[in-house]
């Protein structure tokens, strides 16, 4: 591992920064909850360690992974997005998961928009998917609000119960309002002047 | 993390790469992998592989990749190891086939110890050994460990302790004998 170090993103309410020693704890402290469960959780102590050192791993093995999502008006994490592609996954995903008592402020949508524009700009990703269990059904509606469909063809990962939701092509995003769409969202979190439709839970 | 490169006198262990996955796969589907977690598909070797450089940073010490000065790279996963829930700091040595009958653990294994007592200043070592894997305790027997009780992993079950001679118990061998 020689100089390679995991960019910082900025967005209006979030830093997003490399899986650091320091931030293990919080991320415990979720696998070891039922909140995990969609992610290969509960994971026992061992697991857990395991698995963080594996997302720290990934970052040096393939460039991307998984980003640990600062608050920049506090010192506190609230969850994960990013890039994951262990060897044997059939397309790059873009994956996320929030602290269970952080939920419900929109910082997935911030976060993953972030790195989903990071991969496509800086990276040259033309495309991704987010392999999701259909029963995860917070996070198939962030997959539907970041513009993300359903790919019934695609291959899909572990036992096969997982849907592909196909993310929007960097050209398609470009030319589209789904990023309009998202910056009101995160919008009407910061300064909620308009009350969001429906219930919103990542 | 930057992480070290020692030289034994036939060996050089350095960071895991990418490069080594293939061999890193094969041995965790092989059969030698039963004492270490295995067998594991290939998603589950990538894992293990994307976790030994994490290691580093989370530990500040890890395992190294052996490669043979003078004949074949990637033989063997040797190094210190802890993750959480380990009873205490580990030296370990995992042989990829073809590779065993050699001294390649024993040489590697002194060198990684050196480097925990000589670099990290630990004061003492064990290293597990599943029940049944012979020539994995051959080397702990080789390099002065002597057997100190069992230990129950919650995922790899029982396993034997064998705790290494402690730093001033050890004549010769420092780094110095290794760089």
């Amino acid at each position: 591992m020689t100089g390679f170090s995991i960019p910082v993103l900025e967005t209006r309410r979030l830093q997003l920064r490399g899986p650091e020693p320091g931030d293990y704890p919080n991320f415990k402290a979720t696998f070891a909850s039922y909140r995990s469960r969609f992610m290969g959780g509960p994971l026992n102590p061992y697991e857990s360690w395991m698995l963080y050192a594996a997302e720290i791993g990934h970052w040096h093995i393939r460039g991307f992974g998984m980003w640990m999502i600062h608050l920049k008006d506090a010192e506190e994490t609230v969850g994960m997005a990013g890039g994951w592609q262990p060897a044997g996954w059939p397309e790059r995903e873009i994956a996320w998961i929030i602290w269970p008592e952080k939920a419900g402020k929109g910082y997935a949508l911030e976060a993953t928009d972030a790195a989903r524009r990071h991969f496509y700009s800086s990276l040259g990703w033309d495309d991704a998917v987010s392999y999701l269990d259909p029963f995860d059904l917070s996070s198939v509606k962030l997959a539907e609000r970041l513009g993300a469909k359903k790919d019934k063809e695609a291959p899909t990962v572990g036992n096969g119960d997982a849907a592909v939701y196909r993310h929007p092509s960097a050209a398609h995003l470009e030319n589209s309002q789904i990023e309009d769409g998202i910056a009101l969202e995160i919008e009407n979190h910061i300064n909620p002047i308009f009350k969001p439709r429906g219930g919103l839970i990542d | 993390m930057i992480i070290p490169r020692l030289e034994t006198e036939r060996l050089v262990l350095r960071a895991p790469e990418m490069g080594d996955f293939e061999p890193f796969a094969a041995f965790y589907a092989s059969d030698r992998a039963k004492y270490v977690g295995g067998p594991l598909n290939r998603e589950g070797a990538w894992r293990m592989l994307a976790m030994e450089i994490g290691h580093w940073t989370l530990a500040g010490f890890g395992r190294w990749i052996v490669d043979v000065k003078d004949g074949p790279s990637t033989v063997g996963l040797v190094g210190l190891f802890a993750p959480e829930g380990w009873p205490e700091p580990e030296i370990g040595w995992d042989l990829f086939a073809g590779n065993e009958g050699k001294g390649y653990a024993t040489e590697a294994a002194l060198a990684a110890r050196s480097y925990a007592y000589d670099v990290l200043g630990w004061t003492t070592a064990i290293s597990l050994v599943k029940p049944g894997n012979d020539a994995s305790a051959r080397v702990a027997e080789r390099m002065g460990a002597k057997p100190d009780g069992d230990f129950a992993h919650e995922r790899h079950g029982a396993v034997h302790i064998w705790r290494h001679l402690p730093p001033e118990d050890i004549a010769d061998g420092g780094m110095e004998a290794y760089a």
